[in-house]
């Protein structure tokens, strides 16, 4: 081993070395501080104060955080549900080279263009009260959190579609003749070719419309604020303005390591299960 | 938040930007402290709205140009400059001049020891009222200040046959009045991004039975939200919530200021900063009437915000900054940044001139006439404890018969900012 680490060019070294240092004291450090920080009570200005696990136990009894937690479950199932299903089938129609084929893609894929907070702008004009509604959706505590989520999702659908579109590509044309010369119908080669093609492309969509959904923000917080009432607060949404507008950096912090561990508990989960199939 | 706040909406253009200010130059990226120049004493400005930048920079330039002390100003977003107030100030090397606003925030930074006290420049301020020593304390010098009440427009209020209230009972009298012609009597813009408009009611109508002192008490921690004198003021409120525009809460600000300078609302509770959006012919047409008086035995109270400045102790430049506080705070100075500015602030100075047009004359007297003058929500509180306003109110709004179970709700809220 002495040698081969040896044999690398310190150049290289110092490529891979500097950068490190640069993400860790930009990147790790201020994250690992943000764990700290949630053990502490702190107003960004007095020296923070160890409180323990006072942050998560408050947790327990704040209504608005229960919310945000039910919100994100929503926003998880339904934004990455329906823009992983949406995606998906987008592609599979849209797969084929076919005349005018480019158009549509190129529409549907527009969206993910777009800034966020313009998307929300246009949509806030198409929710105006004597709009397509009588009165706003987003006014509508029962409704308010849906009404963000199609915007999103109008965007996402868009993303995923691509990514879906480089997997098929990627699956061998040969396994298909194969299937057609067996007589295998439309869904079993979906079934038994295309989605098992796909599973690498599956684990990237996945990481994507998680961390995707766990860190919207632009969209609720320019259309709603997390409003009316909290009605469609999530816990990115909560966790801003516990920062930057009531100054509790500390229980800040410790929303931000809940959305953390969610994230990272999807995602390692998911990657086990997929190495274990392997 | 309202004055500030709106500026941040209509003047997303200006975000972010840089500005060099005149002589010396401030380099830095601009949500950084900025680099200190020796000699310069620096601005930290959240000023970004074209209307008020061009005022500041007018300001800077007239003082810079007495040859005496020189100072550059450092504008950021004022969202960016909100959330990293904080960093700036406990930064080692902190810019020196920061614009702001007097309140319970301010106070807190200065019991930590991170505000310069500028008593002195106040031994300049003879001619200012008490109000705004009282306002201001040790470490604040306000240069402007603007008033709210309820606009409407003159040529609709003659179409439709009507003139302003002098009291309560007129009020919903006129209320009914205009419901009767089919016009939705009073607007309301508390949905999207300016929930916090409603907390414009809520003031007035304590100022108005409960009284100043009780509201800055209430504002401070001092009372609770879910006392009977606190639920006293909705019902009033209730009174005239069916005359109010049933979409109050599906709608931002700036569509609520349309409706009304449309014509599609009749009245307009809000800061007079609006009418700098307004389109110029309308700006002639446009009157005002103060929140009607409820108990005429409660004195009477105006919300006033006042907007100014501050510095930070650890500034090496004390000499400089004084000076420049010492010159915005004179007649001079005032009218300069009026000048300058949009239309409708007003001095802090009693002697400086304002821009003279016939709503700020109105508007400057509606203010000396008030016994007691008020900030704003979130001033006079902090803006930790305004969220909890936005979603208490609001909800009032949307569900008035959860009276109850809102107030609780807030008091909790409320006693949760307070606690850290």
């Amino acid at each position: 081993m002495p040698r081969s680490l040896s044999r690398v060019p310190p150049i290289l070294l110092l490529f891979v070395l500097v950068p490190l240092l640069v993400e860790g004291f930009w990147v790790f450090w201020p994250a690992l501080q943000g764990f700290w920080l949630a053990l502490t009570n702190w107003d960004g200005v007095s020296p923070p104060q160890f409180v323990g696990l006072d942050n998560y136990a408050r947790m327990i009894d704040d209504p608005v955080f229960h919310t945000a937690v039910t919100n994100t479950a929503i926003w998880l199932v339904l934004f990455g549900g329906l823009s992983a299903v949406g995606g998906l089938g987008m592609a599979v129609l849209l797969q084929k080279e076919r005349r005018g084929v480019g158009f549509y893609r190129a529409a549907l894929f527009v969206p993910v263009v777009f800034s966020l907070v313009a998307t929300s702008l246009i949509w806030q004009v198409l929710y105006q009260p004597g709009g397509i509604f009588d009165s706003s959706p987003l006014a509508d505590p029962d409704t308010a959190i849906y009404a963000v989520l199609v915007p999103a999702l109008w965007r996402q659908v868009g993303y995923v579609m691509v990514l879906y579109l480089a997997g098929l590509k990627g699956i061998d044309p040969g396994l298909y003749e194969a299937a057609t010369l067996d007589g295998a119908t439309a869904w079993q080669k979906f079934r038994h070719i295309t989605w098992p093609q796909l599973s690498s492309v599956n684990s990237v969509v996945l990481s994507v419309i998680v961390i995707d959904s766990l860190r919207s923000f632009d969209v609720v917080w320019s259309m709603t604020r997390g409003g009316p009432y909290h009605s469609s607060e999530l816990l990115s949404t909560y966790m801003y303005s516990t920062a930057f507008q009531s100054l509790k950096l500390g229980y800040a912090s410790a929303l931000a390591v809940v959305i953390f561990v969610l994230a990272f508990g999807v995602i390692v989960t998911y990657l086990v299960r997929a190495f274990r199939e392997n | 938040m309202d004055r500030r706040h709106f500026l941040r909406v209509t003047a997303a253009a200006g975000a972010g930007l840089l500005v060099s200010g005149t002589a010396s130059c401030a380099t830095s990226a601009s949500s950084g402290p900025v680099a200190q120049t020796a000699g310069t004493a620096t601005i930290q400005s959240n000023l970004s709205a074209p209307a008020a930048k061009a005022a500041i920079d007018a300001l800077v330039k007239a003082f810079n140009d007495r040859k005496g002390s020189q100072v550059s100003v450092n504008t950021v977003a004022s969202e960016t400059f909100r959330t990293q107030l904080p960093s700036y100030l406990t930064s080692a090397n902190p810019p020196d001049l920061f614009t702001w606003y007097p309140g319970a925030l301010l106070t807190g930074y200065e019991k930590k020891g991170l505000l310069l006290d500028v008593s002195d420049v106040w031994q300049t301020m003879g001619d200012y009222p008490q109000a705004f020593k009282t306002l201001s304390g040790k470490v604040f010098v306000p240069t402007t200040t603007y008033w709210w009440s309820f606009f409407y427009r003159k040529s609709n209020f003659a179409r439709w046959g009507v003139t302003p209230p002098n009291n309560w009972t007129e009020f919903v009298e006129l209320c009914k009045t205009l419901q009767g012609k089919g016009v939705i009597p009073l607007g309301m813009g508390a949905g999207s991004d300016s929930p916090w408009t409603a907390s414009a009611w809520f003031d007035y109508f304590n100022i108005r039975i409960n009284g100043a002192p009780f509201h800055r008490e209430l504002l401070a921690g001092r009372q609770r939200f879910d006392d009977p004198k606190v639920k006293a003021i909705f019902t009033p409120w209730r009174e005239i919530l069916p005359y109010t525009d049933p979409n109050g809460t599906a709608i931002g600000f700036q569509e609520a200021t349309t409706a009304m300078l449309q014509g599609r609302t009749a009245m307009f509770l809000t800061g007079a900063f609006f009418a700098d959006a307004a389109p110029k012919d309308a700006l002639e047409d446009i009157d005002f009437f103060r929140f009607p008086i409820i108990d005429p035995k409660v004195p009477l109270a105006e919300e006033g915000p006042t907007d100014g400045f501050f510095a930070s102790s650890k500034s090496p430049h004390v000499k400089e900054l004084k000076e420049f506080l010492t010159y915005a705070a004179t007649v001079e100075g005032q009218e300069v940044y009026i000048k300058n500015s949009s239309g409708t602030i007003l001095p802090t100075h009693p002697k400086a001139k304002d821009s003279g047009t016939a709503l700020v004359k109105k508007g400057r007297k509606h203010l000396e006439e008030a016994a007691e003058i008020t900030q704003f929500f979130n001033r006079d509180s902090s803006d930790a404890l305004q969220p909890t306003a936005d979603a208490a109110l609001v909800k009032f709004l949307q569900q008035p018969d959860q009276l109850d179970t809102i107030l609780t709700t807030w008091q909790k809220a409320a006693e949760q900012v307070w606690s850290s």
